[in-house]
């Protein structure tokens, strides 16, 4: 197993190492920030101290040292727009959205292994003709427009919940989480109940019903034990997207999460953020692929053997 | 599936008795707190940065506060930190400043404040927005002969200094020189509570403020980037006031239109073919329906514009109408530019900002159609703010080949000297093309001061239309203010910049 960990660390740290300077230079490619920060009527002299303040007067390979330097001590320097540190602006704005990510998936998980339990036990059931025509639409969903249906449905017909928001009861999670929730759910599913029905009607189950088993124990004792494996993976994927394309829950429901702070700093060309906010997502989601995996090694031992040297 | 889940979870939520969004905080909940809700979060509360919309829409007339304020209805200046001012010979100005007035940390204000304000903001490495749009490169003096009086001395005749100083917002000494300040102290109603980065902004009332105390005990703003959000919040009675909302955002009559001194335009690059020919310029103003785009897209919320200053501004000329929409003129002006050898097929590019206002993209596609029918041959290209920037400011993009640029000016200061300095002269920093002609009535105007001013830039206006035509003018904007039924506010033309929190009382 330690080889196996070794291995898959070794084979992932090639794209985060990519990302790390991928976002550097596309950032330097987008334009000039001193037109956004400097007052429309800027001097030359105010431009060139603009420049020098922020260090962008510097040849491009001794402001890679720097970056690279800082992404070592997660120092980032200090956001153009706010002044703050911009590390330290990632960091507080991360767990925001592994919270949301993480209860999502949590949920989906658990919806999708009953429903998609419930659909495999009987394949092609009106049941399961039903759940598979409502996970297909979910799945395909796109979730700016269930937002702004559920704000308006729930938020301003029905004033059950609030529109939008962070600070408050636990209402003020429905319609993010709903949203968010949607696409893994309807996808996760499917995904459970392809592998039930092949895992219902494999040999091992035929022989647990033979010996007796109760119908419970051979769904969630037998068959959902062997079933997890590919419905783990799957909803690894799912959570490095969630984490990833949090974006326009964040957007729309003011949560103030490393999605939205990704988007407004390449808007704002605010660079050091930009940066600290990708590096702490590509580690968090480097971190993932390797849990996923680990995972997925520890209930096949098949995994743990293909992973070349 | 997913809509029984939903179903069940909104069942659920009221079932257990969760607060809901109408108990909450509008004029009382809680903490008696306002909501109001805006487009973005203030980068910074940094006063001398609250020409930026979003930093000024918070700061001004609320947390910090200007000497003299300029009413956004008659455009009349109005004392606030300074009582009285006249002026000495034509550069130096006294200003009799108000007593008994206290910053938030409760030292007194005096002359030595004011001083250290205007050097703090102006013409100082801090390199403020103020300083750049207002006090464009003005090297001014500043004195303070005892504690209740000013005086500033220009170093050259500025005869609306008075109007730039309306900008400058008023710190105490001791403010950070050497940086801007995230979270300044002002003599203003209202005081920085709390800044929960990324979430909300807390005002309290300020108990020793001079003024008349206004009736919100607190006000908290939060953000929302979806437009349709925050109309739904204050439909949902979840905010006393969403800012910056399009008709088709669903507020209903709860939307309040309000002239917001912005003007829709197209920047023609006059160096390059075609546009470099006045008679293609020409055909670019004839080909564009602007009562139709006003009227369709814009659902009636604006007027066609002729010039790039709304009623309101001093120069405005009235006597100035929208070029009439005349497809067969256009196309007549493109056929005689060909006949001459201009290459009117030239690809031009229309460039626009995305959600610069409602259904910008529409009106560019709009544009691009009219300009096709009248002969020239028109892409579109939509970028974000940064990227458009690089267009609209010096130095502008090179080899960009012929540009229209859709822009849309505001001019807040009431004066068109702040417009014709920055989009007119030949060089100004949005301008790309003029005639020494026109530069030389620009700074007439520029020193002169009443209806002699208002005149004199009113010919400048005219001027531009009918000899430089580097504008084709399409509309004077109105904006929607969300405004929840038991909030009473009147939202006027300085509201997107200033929007004063003493003005809004609960309606009941």
């Amino acid at each position: 197993m330690p080889t196996f960990v070794r291995r898959r660390v070794v084979s992932s740290a090639l794209p985060l190492v990519v990302v790390i300077l991928g976002v550097f230079c596309l950032a330097r490619l987008t334009g000039d920030p001193a037109k956004l920060y400097l007052p429309l009527s800027a001097t030359p002299q105010m431009r060139a101290d603009f420049l020098h303040r922020n260090g962008f007067d510097q040849p491009l390979l001794v402001q890679l040292w720097d970056y690279l330097r800082g992404v070592f001590t997660l120092d980032f320097g200090e956001s153009l727009r706010t002044g703050q540190d911009a590390a330290g602006m990632a960091l507080r704005a991360f767990p925001a959205t592994l919270q949301l990510a993480g209860a999502t998936m949590l949920l989906a998980i658990a919806g999708a292994v009953v429903i998609g339990s419930w659909a495999a036990y009987r394949p092609n059931s009106l049941a399961d003709r039903l759940s598979g025509f409502l996970s297909m639409t979910a799945a395909s969903m796109p979730d700016f427009w269930f937002a702004i249906m559920g704000v308006l449905v729930f938020a301003v017909t029905l004033g059950w919940l609030p529109t939008s928001g962070v600070v408050g009861g636990p209402e003020v999670w429905v319609l993010p989480l709903l949203t968010l929730l949607i696409r893994p759910f309807g996808v996760l599913v499917q995904v459970v109940r392809g592998a039930m029905v092949s895992a219902l009607s494999a040999p091992y189950v035929k022989v647990a019903r033979s010996k007796g088993a109760s119908e419970r124990r051979v769904v969630f004792g037998h068959a959902l034990r062997n079933a997890a494996p590919p419905v783990l993976t799957v909803a690894g994927d799912l959570t490095v997207g969630l984490v990833n394309g949090a974006v326009v829950v964040e957007t729309i429901f003011g949560w103030p999460g490393i999605g939205k702070l990704m988007i407004d700093s390449i808007l704002q060309r605010d660079f050091a953020v930009l940066q600290a906010a990708v590096l702490v997502t590509a580690v968090t989601i480097f971190a993932l692929n390797i849990l996923i995996d680990l995972v997925h090694a520890l209930l096949d031992a098949r995994v743990r053997e293909a992973v070349p040297a | 599936m997913a809509a029984l889940a939903l179903a069940a979870l909104g069942a659920l939520a009221a079932g257990t008795g969760c607060t809901v969004a109408n108990s909450d905080s509008l004029t009382g909940g809680a903490d008696g707190a306002l909501q109001i809700v805006l487009q973005q979060e203030p980068p910074t509360l940094e006063p001398c940065e609250s020409s930026l919309t979003s930093t000024g829409v918070v700061v001004r007339s609320n947390i910090t506060e200007p000497l003299i304020e300029r009413d956004p209805v008659s455009g009349a200046l109005q004392p606030l930190l300074a009582t009285e001012w006249k002026s000495e010979g034509d550069r130096t100005w006294t200003f009799k400043l108000r007593q008994g007035v206290t910053f938030q940390d409760g030292s007194p204000f005096d002359s030595a404040d004011a001083a250290f304000s205007i050097e703090r903001a102006v013409g100082s490495k801090l390199g403020c927005n103020v300083d750049g749009y207002v006090f464009a490169d003005s090297k001014l003096e500043v004195a303070t002969p005892d504690p209740a009086t000013l005086t500033v001395t220009t170093a050259e005749p500025d005869p609306i200094l008075p109007l730039r100083l309306s900008f400058l917002e008023i710190v105490p000494t001791g403010t950070d020189t050497r940086a801007k300040v995230r979270e300044p102290v002002g003599t203003g109603p209202y005081r920085i509570s709390k800044w929960d980065t990324g979430i909300s902004l807390r005002l309290d009332r300020y108990d020793g403020y001079w003024g008349a105390k206004p009736a919100y005990p607190a006000v908290r703003y939060v953000w929302r980037a979806e437009s349709s959000i925050r109309a739904a919040m204050v439909t949902s009675g979840e905010a006393g006031i969403a800012t910056g909302i399009g008709p088709e955002d669903g507020a209903g009559d709860l939307g309040v239109p309000f002239p917001n001194n912005e003007t829709t335009a197209l920047r023609m690059d006059g160096n390059v073919a075609p546009l470099n020919d006045v008679r293609v310029r020409r055909a670019v103003n004839y080909a564009i329906d602007k009562n139709g785009i006003v009227r369709s897209l814009f659902l009636k919320l604006g007027e066609p514009a002729g010039q790039l200053v709304a009623d309101g501004v001093v120069g405005h000329n009235p006597a100035i109408a929208a070029w009439p929409y005349d497809p067969a003129k256009a196309r007549a002006l493109v056929a005689e530019a060909r006949a001459a050898g201009v290459p009117v097929q030239t690809p031009i590019t229309l460039i626009a900002r995305n959600a610069q206002f409602p259904k910008v993209a529409e009106t560019a596609e709009v544009i691009q159609e009219a300009l096709g029918q009248a002969g020239l041959n028109v892409r579109i290209r939509m970028l974000d703010t940064a990227a458009h920037l690089e267009y609209q400011l010096r130095p502008f993009v090179r080899d960009a080949g012929p540009t229209l640029l859709l822009i849309m000016h505001g001019n807040q200061a009431g004066d068109a000297g702040f417009t014709t300095s920055q989009y007119l002269v030949s060089d100004g920093p949005q301008s790309q093309f003029g005639t020494p002609a026109l530069d030389d009535m620009v700074a007439k105007a520029d020193r002169t001061t009443g209806a002699e001013r208002a005149r004199a830039f009113g010919e400048v206006l005219a001027y531009q239309n009918e000899h430089v035509v580097q504008y084709a003018h399409i509309a004077h904007m109105r904006g929607l203010l969300g405004i929840a039924r038991d909030v009473r506010y009147k939202p006027n033309s300085a509201t997107t910049d200033e929007l004063r929190l003493a003005e809004v009382r609960p309606a009941r």
